[in-house]
């Protein structure tokens, strides 16, 4: 079964990866970066939120943690 | 539902286990399977154990999470009904016509750990999710792919998708007046009817 594409706005995820966790444009193929910590990463996808997209962090079973809105109005 | 597509999931229905159960049912229908559990439907008048017997004789594969069998505390019961449902099936596959090509999957949370409790298992290839659920979404996917399915997605690409599957749920959950902490508590019936809705 294929997946749906999501008609969402534009979100970033912070996922959690074998060797860290990810930030991830929703979409993208590859993640942006991993990082070591989740601290680093929810840090590092905030350039995505300052332009435009919501930051969803993911808990490590995948479950949502925090929704961040979007700086950009 | 076709016999040939039905997955049968013995596992334990506990809350606890749940951050394991919601991916697996996610991974198994996103490959284009249809898990079959015991939670499906709910009618207090129908014998537990006919029910089971009606998944397993309805499924050409199945799932078998054996990780959380052994008692947690002194005093604790082993939990019988994993192992009990296992035997059921495995019996079905070799006693019942017609039934030598079931595909059966064992998993457990340590290596090895099934054939120290169960050594008549000590044939069987089990797989080993750490319980974790990233690592369960990578033994389902393998499994499939050895078992012929083709064009069965990365298990990465299967992960993303369940993370963004969730976002999707929790958008549409709090649209309808949900409150965060409800959305994890959802009925496993609602879970993969949102499953279905998202995939479609």
């Amino acid at each position: 079964m294929s997946k749906k594409q999501s008609s969402s706005p534009k979100r970033t995820h912070v996922v959690k990866r074998e060797s860290g966790w990810a930030v991830k444009k929703e979409g993208a193929k590859r993640a942006t970066k991993v990082y070591q910590t989740k601290e680093e990463a929810v840090k590092g996808a905030q350039k995505d939120r300052d332009s435009g997209s919501d930051v969803v962090i993911h808990k490590k079973d995948g479950s949502i943690q925090k929704w961040e809105k979007s700086k950009k109005k | 539902m076709k016999f040939e597509t039905n997955i049968f999931i013995n596992c334990p229905f506990d809350k606890d286990y749940f951050p394991l159960l919601k991916p697996l049912l996610y991974v198994i229908k996103r490959i284009g399977f249809n898990p079959r559990i015991s939670l499906e439907r709910s009618d207090s008048g129908e014998v537990r154990l006919h029910k089971i017997q009606e998944l397993i004789e309805s499924s050409k594969y199945s799932i078998h999470d054996l990780s959380r069998s052994k008692a947690k505390k002194v005093g604790e019961y082993f939990r019988q009904n994993m192992p009990f449902e296992l035997g059921l099936d495995l019996g079905c596959k070799n006693y019942k016509k017609g039934n030598k090509n079931k595909k059966i999957l064992i998993l457990e949370e340590e290596k090895y750990s099934v054939q120290k409790a169960l050594s008549d298992l000590s044939f069987a290839d089990c797989k080993c999710h750490e319980g974790k659920s990233i690592e369960l979404i990578y033994a389902i996917r393998d499994w499939f792919a050895e078992n012929g399915i083709k064009d069965v997605p990365s298990g990465s690409a299967l992960w993303d998708d369940y993370n963004t599957f969730y976002a999707d749920l929790y958008v549409e959950k709090l649209k309808i007046g949900f409150k965060p902490k409800d959305i994890d508590r959802i009925t496993m019936t609602e879970f993969m009817r949102f499953i279905d809705e998202n995939l479609k």
